[in-house]
Protein backbone atom coordinates (compact mmCIF):
# COMPACT_ATOMS: atom_id res chain seq x y z
CA UNK A 1 0.00 0.00 0.00
CA UNK A 2 1.28 3.23 -1.10
CA UNK A 3 1.51 6.18 1.61
CA UNK A 4 0.19 9.15 1.19
CA UNK A 5 0.83 12.01 2.17
CA UNK A 6 -0.73 16.07 2.30
CA UNK A 7 1.02 19.13 1.63
CA UNK A 8 -0.19 22.06 1.94
CA UNK A 9 1.32 25.06 0.74
CA UNK A 10 3.24 26.91 3.71
CA UNK A 11 3.82 24.08 5.44
CA UNK A 12 6.62 21.60 6.56
CA UNK A 13 6.33 18.13 6.31
CA UNK A 14 5.50 16.62 9.30
CA UNK A 15 5.02 13.33 10.78
CA UNK A 16 6.75 9.79 10.53
CA UNK A 17 7.80 10.53 6.86
CA UNK A 18 9.74 13.94 7.64
CA UNK A 19 11.14 12.05 10.76
CA UNK A 20 12.37 9.48 7.96
CA UNK A 21 14.24 12.08 6.11
CA UNK A 22 15.79 13.89 8.49
CA UNK A 23 16.93 10.82 10.32
CA UNK A 24 18.76 9.56 6.73
CA UNK A 25 20.01 12.99 6.16
CA UNK A 26 21.79 12.41 9.77
CA UNK A 27 22.84 9.47 9.17
CA UNK A 28 23.96 10.51 6.13
CA UNK A 29 25.77 13.68 7.47
CA UNK A 30 27.27 11.62 9.98
CA UNK A 31 29.10 9.22 7.98
CA UNK A 32 30.45 12.14 6.46
CA UNK A 33 31.99 13.57 9.26
CA UNK A 34 33.06 9.49 10.56
CA UNK A 35 35.14 9.14 7.00
CA UNK A 36 36.41 12.49 7.27
CA UNK A 37 37.28 12.60 11.47
CA UNK A 38 37.35 8.91 12.35
CA UNK A 39 41.48 8.47 11.42
CA UNK A 40 41.93 11.82 13.60
CA UNK A 41 40.22 10.45 16.59
CA UNK A 42 42.37 7.51 16.23
CA UNK A 43 45.84 9.07 16.03
CA UNK A 44 44.63 11.00 18.98
CA UNK A 45 43.93 8.23 20.90
CA UNK A 46 47.27 6.45 19.37
CA UNK A 47 49.32 9.48 20.57
CA UNK A 48 48.17 9.16 24.53
CA UNK A 49 48.46 5.20 24.33
CA UNK A 50 51.05 4.19 21.39
CA UNK A 51 48.97 0.67 21.40
CA UNK A 52 46.98 0.60 18.31
CA UNK A 53 43.95 -1.62 19.36
CA UNK A 54 43.58 0.66 22.71
CA UNK A 55 43.66 3.26 20.72
CA UNK A 56 41.22 1.85 17.93
CA UNK A 57 38.90 0.95 21.23
CA UNK A 58 39.00 4.71 22.55
CA UNK A 59 38.22 5.89 18.66
CA UNK A 60 35.14 3.64 18.55
CA UNK A 61 33.75 4.91 22.09
CA UNK A 62 34.33 8.33 21.08
CA UNK A 63 32.87 8.29 17.74
CA UNK A 64 29.83 6.48 18.96
CA UNK A 65 29.55 9.06 22.30
CA UNK A 66 29.95 11.70 18.68
CA UNK A 67 26.63 10.10 17.03
CA UNK A 68 24.92 9.85 19.97
CA UNK A 69 25.49 13.86 20.75
CA UNK A 70 25.03 14.47 16.50
CA UNK A 71 22.08 16.73 17.48
CA UNK A 72 24.64 19.72 18.37
CA UNK A 73 27.59 18.42 16.41
CA UNK A 74 26.32 18.63 13.18
CA UNK A 75 28.31 21.49 11.82
CA UNK A 76 31.99 20.21 10.90
CA UNK A 77 34.63 22.10 12.54
CA UNK A 78 32.27 22.36 16.01
CA UNK A 79 32.24 17.85 15.48
CA UNK A 80 36.21 18.12 14.64
CA UNK A 81 36.97 19.68 17.59
CA UNK A 82 34.65 18.01 20.10
CA UNK A 83 35.83 14.91 18.78
CA UNK A 84 39.31 15.31 19.33
CA UNK A 85 39.08 16.46 22.94
CA UNK A 86 36.78 13.58 23.74
CA UNK A 87 39.69 11.01 21.76
CA UNK A 88 42.26 12.82 23.95
CA UNK A 89 40.28 12.42 27.28
CA UNK A 90 38.88 9.05 27.06
CA UNK A 91 42.71 8.09 26.12
CA UNK A 92 44.22 9.66 28.84
CA UNK A 93 41.73 8.11 31.40
CA UNK A 94 42.57 4.95 29.65
CA UNK A 95 46.42 5.16 30.27
CA UNK A 96 45.98 6.08 33.46
CA UNK A 97 44.14 3.03 33.79
CA UNK A 98 46.82 1.14 32.56
CA UNK A 99 49.27 2.43 34.01
CA UNK A 100 47.66 2.03 37.12
CA UNK A 101 47.58 -1.85 36.61
CA UNK A 102 51.24 -1.96 35.09
CA UNK A 103 52.37 0.23 38.58
CA UNK A 104 50.01 -2.72 40.54
CA UNK A 105 52.10 -5.58 38.63
CA UNK A 106 55.56 -4.61 38.48
CA UNK A 107 55.56 -3.13 41.98
CA UNK A 108 58.68 -3.73 43.63
CA UNK A 109 61.14 -4.47 40.90
CA UNK A 110 63.57 -1.93 39.96
CA UNK A 111 63.93 0.22 36.76
CA UNK A 112 67.18 -0.73 34.86
CA UNK A 113 69.83 2.38 34.96
CA UNK A 114 69.51 4.31 31.65
CA UNK A 115 72.76 3.42 29.76
CA UNK A 116 74.74 6.74 29.14
CA UNK A 117 76.65 8.48 26.25
CA UNK A 118 74.96 8.04 23.15
CA UNK A 119 74.56 11.05 21.04
CA UNK A 120 71.22 13.17 19.64
CA UNK A 121 71.93 12.02 16.83
CA UNK A 122 71.94 8.16 17.98
CA UNK A 123 68.89 9.11 20.61
CA UNK A 124 67.20 10.31 17.47
CA UNK A 125 66.67 6.52 16.06
CA UNK A 126 66.59 4.77 18.82
CA UNK A 127 64.02 3.65 21.01
CA UNK A 128 65.50 4.31 23.85
CA UNK A 129 64.98 8.05 22.34
CA UNK A 130 61.82 7.43 21.41
CA UNK A 131 60.55 5.92 25.20
CA UNK A 132 62.12 8.74 27.09
CA UNK A 133 60.03 11.37 24.24
CA UNK A 134 56.92 9.42 25.14
CA UNK A 135 58.20 9.93 29.11
CA UNK A 136 58.40 13.65 28.84
CA UNK A 137 55.66 13.79 27.28
CA UNK A 138 53.71 12.38 29.97
CA UNK A 139 54.77 15.40 32.51
CA UNK A 140 53.78 17.85 30.02
CA UNK A 141 50.20 19.55 31.40
CA UNK A 142 47.48 18.38 29.10
CA UNK A 143 46.85 21.22 27.22
CA UNK A 144 50.17 21.55 25.76
CA UNK A 145 50.18 18.05 25.08
CA UNK A 146 46.92 17.78 23.14
CA UNK A 147 48.78 20.87 20.85
CA UNK A 148 51.72 19.41 20.30
CA UNK A 149 49.83 16.09 19.38
CA UNK A 150 47.75 17.87 17.12
CA UNK A 151 50.46 19.76 15.74
CA UNK A 152 52.20 16.70 14.76
CA UNK A 153 49.56 14.75 12.51
CA UNK A 154 50.43 14.96 8.92
CA UNK A 155 47.58 16.85 7.33
CA UNK A 156 46.75 19.45 9.61
CA UNK A 157 48.15 23.17 9.47
CA UNK A 158 48.51 25.32 13.02
CA UNK A 159 45.05 27.30 11.83
CA UNK A 160 43.32 23.81 11.70
CA UNK A 161 44.92 23.38 15.12
CA UNK A 162 43.41 26.34 16.45
CA UNK A 163 39.74 26.03 14.86
CA UNK A 164 39.65 22.33 16.48
CA UNK A 165 40.69 23.68 19.59
CA UNK A 166 38.38 26.46 19.91
CA UNK A 167 41.74 28.83 20.90
CA UNK A 168 43.61 31.39 18.81
CA UNK A 169 46.20 31.08 16.88
CA UNK A 170 48.30 32.92 19.08
CA UNK A 171 47.49 30.72 21.98
CA UNK A 172 48.25 27.69 19.93
CA UNK A 173 51.68 28.94 18.84
CA UNK A 174 53.15 29.80 22.74
CA UNK A 175 51.74 26.33 23.79
CA UNK A 176 53.95 24.80 21.48
CA UNK A 177 56.71 26.63 22.12
CA UNK A 178 56.29 26.41 25.46
CA UNK A 179 56.45 22.51 24.83
CA UNK A 180 58.94 22.08 22.72
CA UNK A 181 61.03 23.86 25.47
CA UNK A 182 60.06 21.67 27.92
CA UNK A 183 60.31 18.42 26.07
CA UNK A 184 63.72 19.82 24.85
CA UNK A 185 64.86 20.47 28.40
CA UNK A 186 63.77 17.02 29.37
CA UNK A 187 65.53 14.97 26.65
CA UNK A 188 68.60 17.62 26.43
CA UNK B 1 76.28 39.48 25.10
CA UNK B 2 77.61 35.87 26.68
CA UNK B 3 77.98 32.76 25.37
CA UNK B 4 75.34 31.61 27.66
CA UNK B 5 72.85 34.43 26.39
CA UNK B 6 73.49 33.58 22.81
CA UNK B 7 72.71 30.11 23.52
CA UNK B 8 69.14 31.15 25.21
CA UNK B 9 68.50 32.61 22.08
CA UNK B 10 69.14 29.78 20.05
CA UNK B 11 66.47 27.37 22.15
CA UNK B 12 64.17 29.92 21.73
CA UNK B 13 64.60 30.59 17.90
CA UNK B 14 64.55 26.66 17.48
CA UNK B 15 61.47 26.12 20.19
CA UNK B 16 59.58 28.30 18.29
CA UNK B 17 60.06 26.68 15.12
CA UNK B 18 61.51 30.07 13.76
CA UNK B 19 63.50 28.91 10.55
CA UNK B 20 66.31 32.04 10.46
CA UNK B 21 68.49 32.69 13.27
CA UNK B 22 68.60 36.25 14.29
CA UNK B 23 71.83 38.88 12.75
CA UNK B 24 74.02 38.88 15.91
CA UNK B 25 73.21 35.58 17.08
CA UNK B 26 74.62 34.13 13.67
CA UNK B 27 77.75 36.37 13.65
CA UNK B 28 78.45 34.69 17.18
CA UNK B 29 77.82 31.34 15.86
CA UNK B 30 80.91 32.10 13.08
CA UNK B 31 83.20 33.53 15.85
CA UNK B 32 82.19 30.49 18.42
CA UNK B 33 83.10 26.95 18.08
CA UNK B 34 81.80 26.02 20.87
CA UNK B 35 78.79 27.83 20.58
CA UNK B 36 78.53 26.31 17.29
CA UNK B 37 78.65 22.98 18.05
CA UNK B 38 75.88 23.48 20.79
CA UNK B 39 73.74 24.55 17.88
CA UNK B 40 74.34 21.56 15.77
CA UNK B 41 73.09 19.34 18.76
CA UNK B 42 70.33 21.63 19.66
CA UNK B 43 69.00 21.72 16.48
CA UNK B 44 69.51 17.82 16.16
CA UNK B 45 67.41 17.42 19.42
CA UNK B 46 64.67 19.36 18.35
CA UNK B 47 64.74 17.61 14.62
CA UNK B 48 64.50 14.19 16.62
CA UNK B 49 61.61 15.42 18.76
CA UNK B 50 59.65 16.44 16.12
CA UNK B 51 60.41 13.03 14.40
CA UNK B 52 59.54 11.40 17.26
CA UNK B 53 56.27 13.24 17.86
CA UNK B 54 55.28 12.76 14.12
CA UNK B 55 55.88 8.27 14.88
CA UNK B 56 53.62 8.64 17.98
CA UNK B 57 51.07 10.05 16.07
CA UNK B 58 50.98 9.46 13.08
CA UNK B 59 50.61 5.24 13.03
CA UNK B 60 48.37 3.42 9.61
CA UNK B 61 44.67 3.62 11.40
CA UNK B 62 43.72 0.17 11.44
CA UNK B 63 41.29 -1.01 8.51
CA UNK B 64 39.04 -2.45 11.03
CA UNK B 65 38.00 0.89 12.62
CA UNK B 66 35.47 2.22 10.74
CA UNK B 67 33.40 -0.61 9.61
CA UNK B 68 33.26 -1.55 13.88
CA UNK B 69 31.95 1.71 14.71
CA UNK B 70 29.60 1.51 11.11
CA UNK B 71 28.40 -1.36 13.18
CA UNK B 72 28.02 -0.24 16.33
CA UNK B 73 25.68 2.87 15.10
CA UNK B 74 23.48 0.50 13.56
CA UNK B 75 23.33 -1.25 16.66
CA UNK B 76 22.64 1.91 18.34
CA UNK B 77 19.96 3.16 16.20
CA UNK B 78 18.54 6.08 15.90
CA UNK B 79 20.80 8.97 16.40
CA UNK B 80 20.11 11.40 19.32
CA UNK B 81 20.30 13.95 16.85
CA UNK B 82 17.67 15.70 16.08
CA UNK B 83 15.40 13.96 19.05
CA UNK B 84 18.09 13.99 21.32
CA UNK B 85 16.81 16.80 22.64
CA UNK B 86 13.04 16.35 23.26
CA UNK B 87 13.84 12.88 24.88
CA UNK B 88 16.14 14.47 27.25
CA UNK B 89 13.19 17.07 27.88
CA UNK B 90 10.45 14.52 28.20
CA UNK B 91 12.79 12.34 30.70
CA UNK B 92 12.99 16.04 33.14
CA UNK B 93 9.46 16.63 32.34
CA UNK B 94 8.23 13.09 33.65
CA UNK B 95 11.14 13.72 36.49
CA UNK B 96 9.27 16.98 37.31
CA UNK B 97 5.87 15.51 36.96
CA UNK B 98 6.58 12.38 39.57
CA UNK B 99 8.44 14.53 41.93
CA UNK B 100 5.43 17.26 42.27
CA UNK B 101 2.86 14.45 42.39
CA UNK B 102 4.60 13.15 45.36
CA UNK B 103 5.33 16.15 47.44
CA UNK B 104 1.12 16.70 46.37
CA UNK B 105 0.35 13.70 47.83
CA UNK B 106 2.77 14.09 51.10
CA UNK B 107 1.01 17.29 51.80
CA UNK B 108 -2.88 16.76 50.98
CA UNK B 109 -4.48 16.17 54.52
CA UNK B 110 -5.72 12.64 52.72
CA UNK B 111 -2.00 11.34 52.91
CA UNK B 112 -1.61 12.41 56.68
CA UNK B 113 -4.52 10.87 57.91
CA UNK B 114 -3.25 7.50 56.11
CA UNK B 115 0.02 8.14 58.40
CA UNK B 116 -1.62 8.72 61.38
CA UNK B 117 -3.61 5.51 60.76
CA UNK B 118 -0.85 3.66 60.23
CA UNK B 119 0.69 4.93 63.69
CA UNK B 120 -0.39 3.01 66.73
CA UNK B 121 -0.23 5.66 69.44
CA UNK B 122 -2.26 6.15 72.67
CA UNK B 123 -3.40 9.67 73.04
CA UNK B 124 -2.36 10.23 76.83
CA UNK B 125 -4.30 13.67 77.00
CA UNK B 126 -6.51 16.00 75.37
CA UNK B 127 -2.58 18.04 75.17
CA UNK B 128 -1.61 15.23 73.37
CA UNK B 129 -4.40 15.23 70.35
CA UNK B 130 -3.10 18.42 69.20
CA UNK B 131 -0.38 17.32 67.74
CA UNK B 132 1.05 13.74 67.40
CA UNK B 133 4.99 13.45 67.51
CA UNK B 134 5.97 10.50 68.30
CA UNK B 135 9.53 10.95 68.78
CA UNK B 136 9.62 9.27 71.31
CA UNK B 137 8.56 5.54 71.04
CA UNK B 138 5.58 4.97 73.15
CA UNK B 139 4.62 1.20 74.44
CA UNK B 140 1.44 0.01 74.37
CA UNK B 141 0.48 -3.08 76.34
CA UNK B 142 -1.54 -5.30 73.92
CA UNK B 143 -1.74 -8.57 75.15
CA UNK B 144 1.18 -10.55 74.72
CA UNK B 145 3.01 -8.23 72.47
CA UNK B 146 3.98 -4.82 72.97
CA UNK B 147 3.60 -2.16 70.28
CA UNK B 148 5.58 0.60 69.89
CA UNK B 149 4.95 3.53 67.48
CA UNK B 150 7.73 4.42 64.95
CA UNK B 151 9.37 7.44 65.46
CA UNK B 152 7.98 9.49 62.55
CA UNK B 153 6.75 13.07 63.43
CA UNK B 154 3.39 13.53 61.85
CA UNK B 155 1.58 17.16 62.44
CA UNK B 156 -2.38 16.42 62.77
CA UNK B 157 -4.20 18.72 60.81
CA UNK B 158 -6.10 21.93 61.95
CA UNK B 159 -10.08 21.08 61.36
CA UNK B 160 -12.76 23.29 63.01
CA UNK B 161 -15.08 21.43 65.52
CA UNK B 162 -17.53 22.51 67.57
CA UNK B 163 -17.33 23.12 71.07
CA UNK B 164 -19.65 20.03 72.45
CA UNK B 165 -17.59 17.50 69.80
CA UNK B 166 -14.19 18.72 71.34
CA UNK B 167 -15.48 18.69 74.55
CA UNK B 168 -16.37 15.46 74.43
CA UNK B 169 -12.99 14.11 72.48
CA UNK B 170 -11.07 15.76 75.13
CA UNK B 171 -13.06 13.27 77.54
CA UNK B 172 -12.67 10.27 75.50
CA UNK B 173 -9.08 10.89 75.14
CA UNK B 174 -8.85 11.67 78.63
CA UNK B 175 -10.30 8.74 79.59
CA UNK B 176 -8.69 6.05 77.20
CA UNK B 177 -5.62 5.21 78.98
CA UNK B 178 -7.92 3.80 81.45
CA UNK B 179 -9.93 1.45 79.03
CA UNK B 180 -7.47 -0.47 77.89
CA UNK B 181 -9.38 -2.91 75.50
CA UNK B 182 -11.03 0.76 73.53
CA UNK B 183 -7.33 1.45 73.38
CA UNK B 184 -5.90 -1.25 71.83
CA UNK B 185 -9.18 -1.63 69.57
CA UNK B 186 -8.59 1.66 68.39
CA UNK B 187 -4.53 1.57 67.75
CA UNK B 188 -4.49 -2.14 66.76
CA UNK B 189 -4.18 -1.79 62.66
CA UNK B 190 -6.79 -3.30 60.66
CA UNK B 191 -6.30 -6.57 59.63
CA UNK B 192 -6.35 -7.65 55.62
CA UNK B 193 -8.62 -10.59 56.70
CA UNK B 194 -11.33 -11.36 53.83
CA UNK B 195 -14.53 -11.88 54.40
CA UNK B 196 -15.73 -15.47 54.34
CA UNK B 197 -19.07 -17.02 52.68
CA UNK B 198 -21.47 -17.39 54.97
CA UNK B 199 -23.78 -20.44 55.02
CA UNK B 200 -27.66 -19.73 55.79
CA UNK B 201 -29.31 -23.30 56.75
CA UNK B 202 -32.73 -23.67 55.78
CA UNK B 203 -35.57 -22.65 58.64
CA UNK B 204 -36.39 -26.54 59.81
CA UNK B 205 -39.76 -26.81 61.74
CA UNK B 206 -39.68 -30.34 63.23
CA UNK B 207 -43.40 -30.82 64.34
CA UNK B 208 -46.37 -28.46 63.25
CA UNK B 209 -49.07 -27.98 66.07
CA UNK B 210 -52.56 -26.41 64.24
CA UNK B 211 -54.78 -25.19 66.42
CA UNK B 212 -58.31 -23.79 65.51
CA UNK B 213 -58.59 -19.91 66.33
CA UNK B 214 -60.81 -19.00 69.38
CA UNK B 215 -62.77 -16.89 67.51
CA UNK B 216 -63.58 -19.47 65.14
CA UNK B 217 -64.88 -21.45 67.89
CA UNK B 218 -67.51 -19.20 69.43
Amino acid sequence: MRELVLIQPGRTLEGPTAREHERVRADREFEERLTECGPLAFRVAYGVLRNAADAEDVAQEALLKAYRNFGRLREPARFRGWLVRIAFRMALDRWRSVKRREKRETQGEQSEPRAAGPTVEELAVSSEFQARLERAMEELPEKFRLVLLLAAIEGYTLEEVSGMLGIPMGTVKSRLFFARKKLAEKLR
Amino acid sequence: MSCEGYRDKLIVTLASGAGSLDGDVATHLGTCAACEKFYEAQVNLFGAIDSGLRAMVNEAVPASLLPRVRARVAEAGTPHGAWGFSWGFAAVAVAAVLLISVGLLKQSPDSRNKVNDRIPVVFQGARDAKEVTPEQPRVIAAGPKMVAAPSVRVTAPEVLVLAEERAAFEKFVKNLPEEREVAVAFTRPATDAKDEGVEIALLQIDELDVKPLESANR
